[in-house]
């Protein structure tokens, strides 16, 4: 039984070691948080702080080498790949700063690739998928590709692809890294509206711009969590 | 996995430059293989066909080519009747020569030759007027003879059909033939398959023997078994018979031996093209190989992209091997049409024309053909690119430019 059931991410004692040639890098000295559900946290820190390898073990792209991670309460850390594949299916939803659209795909298929993987019928998967385009403000521009696309059209077009599964957690990677200020003003507010209706959403991060959005700011320098607290507390 | 089809079959065709060139190799492969069953195919019908026409319980014998003393083993008009009498089963026997003796008729010339009763022996043409050579014909060395369309065009050029020409005669030299029988178009043009069965005036060979060649020996003798008797034993008695008679050697061929001969030619053909096609193959299959990794590589983020959504990996070797699917598969029975179309170019265009008869399409071969090498192809080729596809790891993936 989840004796917590607002906690939605339960990280202790946290650590990553990459073996690099004769070195070994330790990326992660021993972290240990919670995040609950609908919560917005964005994660700070320069780069080689840890941050990039916090959210891959968040993300369940990696595994941590120590300690132990709880997803929606499955500890997650002893699966193994496939394990690891149907959890990012089921309970996390990515948005990249590339976009990472699949290019020759318009953004209908686009968005019911995961319900693709998930066996949904292809109807179903359409319908869902316009309902999340439609969501972001951009279901009118379903049947184009990215390439037709700004670059804030498809920033819509992976969010929407990221909240197709209903996803436990939504992680976003330096959302608007490659956006211009106005596009990234109308990301980050999709954003807070989603904030706003109840998604958990954890924002990787070195833009205090973007930070300052969300509610709570984990600043990680040397793979070590050194401030836990909320936005607009001094740094 | 209906879903996954449709997905490949759209990945496929967004790169279909580099899907048509990656299965051509496959195409031609495929094409050759088949084409060559079809046209084997097409010969084997060809050489059951050619023989349709002449009797099938004849067979030749002559002294073998190999052996001292010529002389002794040449054939008599004496060994006729020996074999006639001392082999049982044998319905006739007559005499044949080798080439067809070039004689003067007129201002035109023929070819004549020996002609036997019922003339089935030598000739696959059907009678379109008058009457065959008969026994009596035999018997008696009349006069007569049957000529072929060839002769029928050349000596009566204004002939208003073939049955005017009966009981009018032609001149050979001094010798004057009464024409009973007029032979039509043969089916079998014998002159490309470097055996002339067909020549242009019969003769009872009697007739032919008195006239032209008394007193010599022949090159063979062609016999004619009872209908339902051994033919192989017959054979063999004929051939000892004869050995025994004359001190030397003698060898014997019949039509079934000859259309084994062929086909067992046409065989090799087909064995040695196999080859060369399994090579090919291999060739077109390693071509098929090197594109897919290529796609592997060239959709490294892709497939970074997919796994990070959650696609599992047989999900994503499943997707490739689909794509390596359904490229053999065009290109096998893209293959397997074009060569059961360039094999019936060469069995209706080459080998018909010959024999007069084409033989089916054997699409169940060539359909078996498509899709193991289809099935050969994608299991050895396009496993390795999909494995390789399924096992990236996706945040390397993900970082690929």
């Amino acid at each position: 039984m989840n004796e917590r059931p607002n906690v939605v991410i339960d990280v202790a004692n946290l650590t990553k070691t990459y073996a690099s040639g004769e070195l070994q890098v330790q990326a992660l000295r021993g972290l240990t948080f919670t995040i609950n559900r609908g919560e917005y946290v964005a994660i700070m820190g320069p780069s080689g702080s840890g941050k990039s390898t916090l959210m891959n073990v968040l993300g369940c792209l990696d595994r941590a080498t120590t300690g132990t991670y709880k997803l929606d309460g499955i500890d997650v850390s002893q699966l193994d790949d496939n394990q690891l594949a149907e959890i990012r299916l089921k309970k996390l939803g990515f948005v990249f700063q590339g976009f990472n659209l699949l290019a020759r795909t318009d953004a209908l298929r686009n968005v019911t690739l995961p319900l693709f993987y998930a066996g949904m019928p292809a109807k179903e998967r359409e319908r869902r998928a316009l309902e999340r385009l439609t969501e972001v403000g951009i279901g009118e521009r379903a049947r184009h590709k990215p390439t037709e696309l700004s670059g804030g059209e498809q920033q819509r077009v992976a969010i929407a692809r990221a909240l197709v599964n209903d996803p436990a957690v939504l992680l976003a990677d330096e959302p608007t890294g490659n956006l211009d200020s106005k596009t990234s003003s109308e990301i980050l507010g999709l954003f807070d509206r989603l904030s706003a209706s109840g998604r958990t959403i954890i924002v990787v991060t070195h833009d205090e711009g973007v930070a300052k959005h969300s509610r709570r700011i984990l600043r990680m320098l040397d793979g070590v969590i050194i401030s836990d607290a909320p936005a607009g507390a001094p740094v | 996995m209906f879903a996954y089809f449709i997905e490949a079959f759209r990945v496929l065709l967004a790169n279909r430059t580099r899907s048509i060139l990656t299965v051509i190799g496959l195409v031609v492969g495929v094409a050759t293989i088949v084409s060559v069953q079809v046209a084997a195919q097409g010969m084997a019908g060809a050489v059951s066909g050619i023989f349709k026409g002449t009797n099938a319980n004849t067979f030749f014998v002559f002294p073998k080519a190999s052996q001292g003393n010529v002389v002794r083993a040449a054939l008599k008009l004496s060994d006729l009747a020996l074999v006639q009498q001392s082999v049982p089963g044998v319905a006739s026997v007559i005499p044949f020569s080798r080439a067809p003796s070039i004689v003067d008729a007129g201002h035109q010339r023929v070819r004549l030759r020996f002609g036997g009763e019922s003339d089935k022996r030598f000739s696959t043409s059907p009678l379109v007027a008058g009457r065959t050579l008969d026994a009596d014909d035999i018997a008696r060395a009349t006069p007569v003879c049957v000529i072929s369309d060839n002769a029928l065009t050349r000596l009566f050029p204004n002939a208003a059909s073939p049955g005017s020409v009966i009981g009018t005669s032609i001149y050979v030299g001094s010798k004057r033939y009464v024409i009973v029988g007029v032979f039509g178009k043969t089916k079998i043009d014998t002159a490309a398959l470097g055996l002339d069965i067909s020549n242009d005036v019969a003769i009872p060979w009697t007739t032919f023997y008195n006239n032209y060649q008394r007193g010599s020996s022949f090159f063979g003798i062609s016999v004619l078994a009872e209908q339902g008797a051994d033919l192989k034993k017959i054979e063999k008695q004929t051939q000892a018979l004869l050995a025994q008679a004359h001190g030397a050697q003698y060898q014997y061929f019949d039509f079934g031996f000859f259309a084994q001969t062929i086909n067992g030619f046409f065989n090799i053909v087909g064995l040695i093209v196999g080859a060369v096609g399994a090579i090919s193959l291999v060739v077109a299959g390693i071509g098929i190989m090197n594109i897919m990794l290529v796609s592997v590589t060239e959709r490294t983020r892709e497939i970074g992209i997919r796994k990070a959504i959650g696609a599992r990996r047989s999900q994503v070797l499943l997707q490739f091997f689909i794509e390596s699917l359904l490229l053999s598969a065009f290109g096998c029975i893209t293959g397997m049409l074009l060569g059961v179309a360039l094999g019936e170019i060469v069995d209706r265009g080459f080998i018909a024309r010959i024999s007069g008869v084409t033989g089916g399409i054997p699409w169940l071969e060539a359909i078996v053909i498509a899709v193991g090498f289809a099935t050969i192809v994608t299991v050895v080729f396009g496993t390795y690119p999909a494995y390789r596809a399924a096992k990236l790891d996706p945040i390397q993936a993900l970082r690929y430019e």
